[in-house]
């Protein structure tokens, strides 16, 4: 009885001491937590192989990263070397085969890469003994051969081949190499040439000369015991021999004297890639780390920020703008903030920029902008800690880079004691509006008229030329004269004769093509069928299976969007008529209201820019006559999107000359079409409008 | 002596650490019936505050299907201190994030936070289950936003149909016969009275687990959880109708036109024992060796090496009362779905007659190892195992157990389980087929 009478009063005393919370305000967040972060256990092998293992036996599973922290390496006209050597490595032994080698991987549910001068490897931990040995076994014995070595290396210049033309490629490789210049590390221009240069006696010799013990980091991390990591690492690694990789002297990149426009013509581009960069010389170790962190999260870090918001969200310029700040203990670093633009704001787009880093650095952010960065950077932060990979490379900062012991502990701490002021100051230091380089990627006959009056702070910034390679070039003349007595009809008629002349185009009813063109190693296969009665079929299919299809008979069609039919509307149906025509040439003639825009530069030669309507130009080679390319524009949900049509190699079928190869661009796709087989007035049956 | 006895303690040291996967937890109840799990993890500081409730799909009225989903949107709607359109806001803020899924038996909110706002998370849940607000403007407006789930992720979608068209097939009179989703007449017709006596009927602490992982003080923990959840009166209990399938004893054929797609499928489907028995992770183990991903029996058979498949089909739908498995493929070219059905019914016949191999064996024990460990490799992911294994298969430590039932099943086992419950005759075959359209 007594003894229940206590429990009722406890009882009681807990019911009343859950009632002193106030319900009605959101809780404070407690002080930023204090990391715990593991500290590693090291020991160091003969050959100097530094080892660091972090036991963490919550999970029977164990990572392992080895990382070799060489100088940056300068491969000269031999860029590409250090490509080539990472696509070899990994793939089996001296000891082991590439397929047994990959069938024991598998088979233990384990992966295991091995690049240049990093390897990684996962697994259980009950298999992690034989992981580590299939590893170091790759990693240090590994089978070059020439086989191999032609394989990769013909991907690697079909590589460089397919970006020859890509506008984000060119300009990537641009900016990279002003910055920091062609005889630096991180500004050198692997070319088809370079890469030509090397041989497989090179790929040994990079790999004899830099995967070596000096500078290497291997840490072990998860479900394992130090006793037995040591005996085994020592036992894998011991073999690997001492060595020391080779230096280079290079000079360290500058800033250009005065803001500047750094233009590339690229003839082909529908958007222009606009990038506003500096030299920067930041380290993880700098006390203003985290200020500049800061500074260019606010300034470009992601969709809540000020770029974003400006050119995307206020200017519809853009589908996003961001910045990047780089760090780095060997060398000054690129600071660039970039976007991809319209053609028509091109230069507006470059003003916006220099505007937004001004901005940056002359007054100080808001505080709301201030706490949701500082919020984000510490959630993401927080929520980073939880893979074994960030504790790892966490442990490996802090004996690479130099930075103190507690430097993630109280990272936290240090991140909210960011001020305003500070961001100032860091934004001020590491952004510069004053020697600013604007590399301006794009299509110059289009950008340039309207880039050239580009002021900034009351100063007009003055463009300077390069080409695709960042060499120092003239500015290029658009004004290749239209000659007497050319117009419009004076091309379509050309073009008709080039492609066999009216009368026999006259004489087509009806045509069918085939296609092939390859996406990611997948057949994409394109079948068309068209008439004069107004009657078009096109199917795209995917290794067998139609992926989407348009039929349009006469006043009625559809569409078929993986496995989603829809009709088609009045307007997608007259659109679609315009497309339909056999040889849409004929059409443009007897409408006449084709104009002549002038003569630009596709590809190699020159041809005549026909605007045939709002959203599509059509360009027709000067000597030759023949369509060689069309540029179609639309608006997709509010977004502006090109898709270009390329055409080549004519060949004749029926009398009359089609394109056996079109190639077509659309965003970051490309797909080149090789054309099968083309039917003239057979081949196309009613049915296949149904 | 001594010297002995301190290597065999050693020993057994060594032992549990080759098969160390010791998530470490601790569980009691409130008062009001709240079963709190906790599990402290220091080694980040992340927290995970979750609440899964006991119900889900089958616990509907059958008039009035969709309820418990349509409560996942509804309860982010704010409560008596937490205004409309703030929740996410608040986690925003905090750094942090959160969501909610329902499934036929349970229903189940969390929010991952930095660990310094772990009792923001304390809060917003407790206020979730104390009292949220059910008025007619949150009713309406998630009405809206349930109606664009259900056309966007079934009646529009390529394939949407296929779970409800197998359950309606597969259980006549439980109520896994209809979808999670529900029926949009249903909800539509749905008075706000019917979902304020669906909230006190259910959402109720005594039908509840409350896991909190992480990096917590587990002390601090339990005050702030009896603070928090403490003053949450109990509801009544849950009646819980046991009811039971008969048999299938002759195959089910259905059909099933979905105007969204192109390409035909054949769904084999067998009812199989409720998530917690032993056969259930057979029929598991089964399911992985015969279709799920690019190593499996079927997907090699078909789309690698015959080329007859497009794509082949795994569902194993784990449920408390009874599983489902599903196995199937998409034809690829002039192949049709009986052609497809044959070979598929060709490996299964295999797997009932023939013990599959041992090195099959082995690389399937290796396959579950690896995903029961990456399933709780991040607090998020142990929060939500801790909560199904107290709730749905009554035994928590299954976090630390289950792979031991995995590794004891043999090779013999797998034939017994196929033959029992892989028959032709126990099974609905559904034609999952493009609309017809009239020839022309």
């Amino acid at each position: 009885m007594k003894k229940y009478f206590v429990l009722t009063v406890l009882s009681l005393l807990m019911t009343a001491s859950y009632a002193q919370i106030d319900r009605s305000k959101q809780p404070k967040p407690g002080p930023a937590p204090e990391i715990n972060l593991k500290e590693p256990a090291r020991f160091e092998l003969s050959n100097g192989l530094k080892v660091l293992v972090v036991e963490n036996h919550k999970l029977p599973r164990v990572r392992i990263q080895l990382t070799i922290d060489n100088p940056p390496i300068l491969q000269g006209d031999k860029a590409g070397v250090s490509d080539l050597t990472s696509s070899m490595l990994g793939k089996g032994s001296k000891n082991i085969p590439k397929d047994d080698f990959y069938e024991e991987v598998d088979f233990l549910g384990a992966n295991i890469y091995v690049g240049d001068q990093s390897a990684f490897a996962s697994c259980l931990s009950k298999y992690f003994p034989r992981i580590l040995e299939l590893l170091a076994d790759a990693a240090l014995n590994p089978n070059f051969t020439q086989e191999e070595f032609e394989k990769e290396k013909d991907k690697i210049l079909t590589g460089i081949k397919s970006e020859e033309k890509d506008v984000s490629a060119i300009a990537t490789r641009v900016q990279t190499a002003l910055a920091y210049g062609k005889n630096h590390p991180y500004g050198e221009i692997t070319t088809e040439e370079t890469v030509n240069n090397v041989t497989l006696a090179d790929v040994e010799q990079f790999y004899r000369s830099y995967f070596v013990p000096a500078n290497a980091y291997l840490v072990v991390i998860g479900d394992v015991e130090f006793d037995n990591v040591k005996e085994l690492v020592t036992k894998y690694f011991t073999p690997w021999s001492k060595a020391v990789p080779p230096s280079f002297t290079y000079s360290d990149p500058t800033d250009v004297q005065y803001n500047q426009i750094n233009f590339v013509d690229v003839p082909n581009a529908v958007q222009s890639e606009v990038a506003v960069e500096n030299i920067t010389n930041l380290k993880m170790k700098d006390p203003d780390y985290l200020d500049a962190l800061l500074a260019n999260r606010i300034l470009g870090g992601g969709s809540q920020a000020r770029l974003f918001k400006n050119l995307r969200e206020d200017k519809g310029y853009t589908y996003g703008s961001y910045s990047g700040l780089r760090d780095n203990k060997y060398s000054p670093m690129r600071f660039s903030a970039y976007a991809q633009v319209r053609n028509a704001v091109t230069d507006s787009s470059v003003v916006q920029i220099l505007e937004e880093i001004n901005k940056m650095t002359t007054e100080p952010v808001s505080a709301e902008e201030l706490a949701n960065a500082k919020a984000k950077y510490a959630g993401s932060f927080v929520m980073a800690l939880e893979s074994p990979e960030t504790v790892a490379n966490y442990a490996l900062n802090i004996e690479t880079e130099g930075l103190s012991k507690d430097f993630y502990k109280t990272y936290l701490e240090r991140l909210q004691s960011v001020t305003a002021e500070d961001v100032q100051k860091a934004a001020k230091k590491y952004f510069s509006t004053t020697n600013a380089r604007v590399v301006v990627t794009g299509k110059g006959s289009d950008v340039l008229e309207n880039l050239e009056k580009v002021s900034f702070n009351g100063k007009t910034v003055p463009v300077l030329f390069y080409d695709k390679y960042a060499n120092k070039t003239e500015k290029p003349n658009y004004n290749a004269e239209v000659p007497e007595g050319i117009d419009a009809n004076t091309v379509l008629e050309k073009y008709i004769e080039a492609i066999g002349g009216k009368s026999k185009l006259d004489g087509v009813e009806s045509y069918s093509m085939v296609a092939e063109a390859e996406m990611q190693g997948m057949k994409l296969e394109l079948e068309m069928k068209k008439t004069t009665k107004d009657q078009f079929m096109q199917d795209v299919k995917v290794m067998g299976n139609s992926m989407s299809k348009q039929v349009l008979d006469g006043d009625s069609g559809y569409m078929v969007v993986q496995g989603q039919r829809k009709d088609l509307s009045a307007e997608e149906i007259e659109k679609i008529k315009e497309e339909s025509s056999a040889f849409p040439e004929l059409n443009y003639l007897a409408a006449g209201n084709v104009s002549l825009e002038g003569i630009e530069p596709v590809g190699d030669s020159k041809a005549y820019k026909l605007k045939i309507s709002d959203g599509k130009t059509a360009y027709y080679d000067v000597e030759t006559g023949l369509k060689v390319q069309e540029i179609n524009t639309q608006e997709v949900q509010g977004q502006q999107m090109t898709s270009t049509l390329g055409y080549g190699d004519y060949q004749e079928v029926s009398g009359i000359k089609f394109p056996f190869k079109i190639t077509q661009n659309m965003g970051p796709q490309t797909f080149e079409f090789m054309v099968k087989e083309i039917k003239v007035n057979e081949g196309v049956d009613a049915s296949d409008f149904k | 002596m001594k010297k002995h006895l301190l290597s065999a303690f050693s020993l057994l040291l060594v032992g549990t650490l080759v098969s160390a996967q010791e998530v470490a937890f601790e569980e009691y109840d409130l008062d009001n019936g709240l079963h709190v799990i906790l599990h402290q993890d220091n080694s980040a500081p992340v927290v995970t505050v979750s609440v899964m409730y006991h119900v889900g799909s089958k616990d509907e009225d059958p008039q009035k299907t969709g309820f418990a989903h349509f409560f996942e949107h509804l309860l982010f709607e704010g409560t008596e201190n937490i205004a409309r359109g703030e929740w996410d806001q608040i986690t925003a803020a905090n750094g942090g994030r959160n969501n909610a899924n329902t499934f036929l038996d349970r229903t189940y909110y969390y929010e991952v936070f930095p660990s310094n706002s772990l009792e923001v998370g304390l809060w917003l849940e407790s206020e979730r289950m104390m009292h949220p607000i059910i008025g007619q403007v949150g009713v309406d407006t998630q009405k809206e936003v349930v109606q664009e789930e259900r056309r966007l992720r079934v009646d529009n979608s390529p394939y949407g149909a296929f779970f409800e068209q197998l359950l309606k097939n597969l259980y006549t009179k439980h109520p896994y016969r209809w979808a999670v989703i529900g029926s949009l007449d249903h909800l539509a017709s749905a008075t706000l009275d019917d979902f304020k006596k669906f909230n006190k009927t259910y959402y109720v602490p005594n039908n509840a687990v409350l896991i909190v992982a992480g990096d917590i003080d587990s002390e601090k923990t339990k005050k702030m959880v009896t603070d928090y959840f403490g003053p949450i009166p109990k509801g009544a209990d849950i009646k819980r109708p046991d009811i039971k399938e008969d048999p299938i004893t002759q195959t089910i054929y259905a059909k099933y036109h979905d105007p969204n797609i192109q390409i035909p499928a054949i769904l084999l489907a067998y009812r199989t024992p409720g998530q917690g028995q032993r056969d259930a992770y057979v029929i598991n183990m089964i399911s992985t060796y015969l279709s799920d991903g690019e190593s499996s029996k079927l997907y090699k058979k078909l789309v690698d090496e015959k080329k007859m498949a497009l794509q082949v089909i795994s569902v194993p739908i784990d449920a408390e009362d009874y599983s489902s498995y599903v196995v199937g493929a998409l034809p690829v070219g002039e192949n049709s779905i009986q052609d497809l059905k044959k070979e598929i019914d060709e490996e299964i016949l295999k797997l009932q007659m023939e013990l599959i191999s041992e090195k099959d064996y082995q690389k399937l024990q290796n396959k579950f190892e690896n995903m029961y460990v990456n399933a709780n490799s991040s607090v998020e992911g142990i929060a939500n195992n801790l909560a199904e294994d107290y709730l749905l298969k009554d035994n928590t430590n299954l976090i630390n157990t289950e792979i031991d039932i995995y590794r004891s099943i043999t090779r013999e086992e797998i034939m017994e389980v196929a033959k029992k419950y892989l028959k032709v005759n126990q099974r609905v075959e559904l034609e999952y087929l493009p609309e017809q359209k009239d020839a022309n």
